[in-house]
């Protein structure tokens, strides 16, 4: 009963502020609505049990991307950015293939087995982090090395630029 | 000569000899002793607090249980009663830190301080700034975006409150939640104050929040990467990041007679510490590093156009935030509440983790009142090219260190 009803306003708080967020004019209010539904992904998270995720979701997305979005906005947004809207004309040919996608996914869904209860909260860090380092060791580092050579390919290029 | 308190006083009055300002601070020694001495036996007379907490929670589940009541109100005592003693704990402290803070910075600039409100050198100075805060007319600027303008404050103190939950405030049974990732929160959580700063900044309509709001965010965004990578070694060591396991981690004794805490361990404590300090002091907006503020050069940031209540909820946001790194400093380096010698655990645990809160929140206003502010691009090279190398040399020295440790 609790779990449904934490679900609910959950489920809400995600999907009215992710709607908020490709509708609105105003470029910051969405950017504001995206903090919102990125933290009620953190409570699913949270409800579900697992804390690392819940904790990781809220300082990666929630506080640290959220957070370089704004400052773009705010650094680089041109006044026109507060008025324009954000659809143009074939949001139509969207709006049905999204309905498509939409029928798609419940067609899925309904094969799905029935949900048991939810387990107790464990915790996962120490088993997450022995995964991460022992047993996915090499993919962790490509990752990681991917990652790294996003982070010289951005420095290269601006440095190009100012030149 | 009378020397009275509302005198003016300073070591440059020639009436004043060496022998009167000595027999001042003996007096002044003994009247802090009388005060503190008496309380630290009333501690040691009460006890661990939780012990009557439990106690309480057993009495009522009894009583719901032989009235045939529901189980899960003494699972609602359970997390209502001590989150409540927090919360309250942390929106009444910074009423006697911005006092604590206002005397300090006093003495060092050799003047007085608050002395009439109160009676008792001004103790109730800060209740009366409160008060005048809240009939202070609360103002919104011609343009502003009222909804965001409004709040941006409750964005920047909520998460300043809620950080509070898994940090143990003495023993580890102190903690309002027991959280196995309670470092990781603290810290995910706390980031989220950056986003009211740039909603003050942006909804004020106002250039000079606007670029207070921007400068206070970089700030913040960039000093948390030294910070987290400062606090990586503590981590390696105690194998956890639950803050009461890192704290248990440190009870014992090193060689005898060193207290078992991180700040001891060679090398690698000292800078982890050093650097965890400074980018803290940069964190929390406070003087050498209030580029943010910057009265003479953005009138005052962020919440220049806050007054009254929104305002002082900025305030109060940035001296918790203040209480939460020294808590947090606390417990990760100098064993929160284990006492500094086994033979001294009679004194209760939350007394040694509240005088060394109390200690490190000294430090951040002595640095606060003895460093001029440093210059916008210093800073962020200071952070960059500084604070995080070293922060980064610092985890691969603690990573050979331990592993020598363990192989041996």
């Amino acid at each position: 009963m609790i779990e449904a009803a934490v679900f609910a306003i959950l489920a809400v708080m995600i999907l009215v502020p992710a709607v908020l967020a490709v509708s609105l004019k105003n470029i910051f209010h969405c950017a504001l609505w995206l903090v919102v539904s990125l933290t009620g992904v953190g409570g699913m998270f949270a409800m579900l049990g697992s804390d690392f995720l819940f904790v990781a979701q809220i300082l990666v997305y929630a506080g640290g991307i959220t957070v370089l979005l704004l400052f773009v906005v705010l650094l680089s947004g041109s006044p026109k950015d507060w008025i324009i809207k954000q659809v143009n004309g074939q949001w139509a040919w969207s709006l049905i293939l999204a309905g498509i996608f939409v029928s798609l996914l419940a067609t899925l869904f309904r094969q799905l087995p029935e949900p048991g209860p939810l387990a107790e909260t464990v915790p996962v860090t120490k088993a997450l982090g022995l995964i991460l380092v022992r047993d996915m060791v090499l993919p962790f580092e490509a990752v990681s090395l991917v990652l790294l050579a996003a982070l010289v390919g951005a420095i290269h290029f601006n440095k190009r630029n100012r030149v | 000569m009378a020397l009275g308190p509302w005198t003016v006083t300073g070591p440059w009055v020639p009436s004043q000899t060496s022998d009167a300002l000595r027999r001042r601070y003996t007096r002044s020694i003994i009247v802090l002793a009388a005060i503190l001495l008496p309380l630290l036996g009333l501690t040691i007379l009460v006890g661990e607090p939780d012990t009557y907490f439990h106690a309480a929670l057993n009495f009522i589940n009894t009583f719901v249980a032989s009235k045939g009541g529901p189980a899960w109100i003494g699972q609602a005592v359970l997390i209502i009663v001590p989150c409540s003693v927090v919360l309250t704990l942390i929106q009444v402290l910074p009423v006697f830190l911005v006092w604590w803070e206002m005397k300090i910075a006093a003495h060092i600039q050799v003047r007085l301080g608050p002395m009439r409100v109160g009676r008792f050198h001004g103790v109730l100075q800060t209740i009366a700034d409160g008060i005048k805060l809240l009939l202070k007319e609360d103002l919104v600027p011609e343009g502003a975006d009222k909804i965001v303008h409004f709040i941006a404050p409750l964005v920047a103190v909520a998460p300043a409150l809620v950080c509070f939950a898994p940090i143990p405030l003495g023993h580890a049974g102190l903690a309002p939640v027991k959280l196995d990732v309670g470092l990781l929160f603290v810290l995910g959580v706390s980031g989220l104050s950056v986003i009211g700063l740039l909603m003050a900044g942006w909804g004020s309509n106002n250039k000079y929040s606007m670029l207070g709001g921007l400068r206070a965010a970089a700030q913040v965004v960039s000093y948390e990467i030294p910070r987290v990578i400062a606090l990586l070694p503590v981590v390696m060591w105690a194998g956890s990041l639950s803050l009461g396991q890192i704290m248990d981690k440190q009870a014992g004794l090193w060689a005898g007679f060193l207290p078992k805490w991180f700040i001891f361990y060679p090398v690698v404590g000292q800078i982890s510490f050093i650097i965890f300090l400074i980018s803290s002091v940069a964190e929390t907006n406070r003087t050498p590093f209030d580029i943010a503020e910057a009265e003479s050069e953005l009138t005052s940031g962020f919440h220049t156009e806050y007054s009254g209540m929104k305002w002082a909820m900025f305030f109060m946001a940035e001296y918790a935030y203040m209480f939460l790194a020294c808590a947090l400093g606390a417990v990760l380096f100098l064993g929160g509440g284990g006492a500094l010698h086994p033979k001294l655990s009679f004194i209760p645990s939350y007394v040694w983790f509240f005088g060394k809160t109390f200690f490190l929140a000294f430090l951040f206003i002595l640095f606060r009142w003895s460093y001029p502010r440093l210059r916008v691009d210093r800073l962020m090279e200071f952070c960059w090219k500084f604070l995080l190398p070293w922060s980064l040399a610092n985890v691969a020295l603690a990573g050979f260190l331990f592993l020598m440790m363990r192989s041996r």
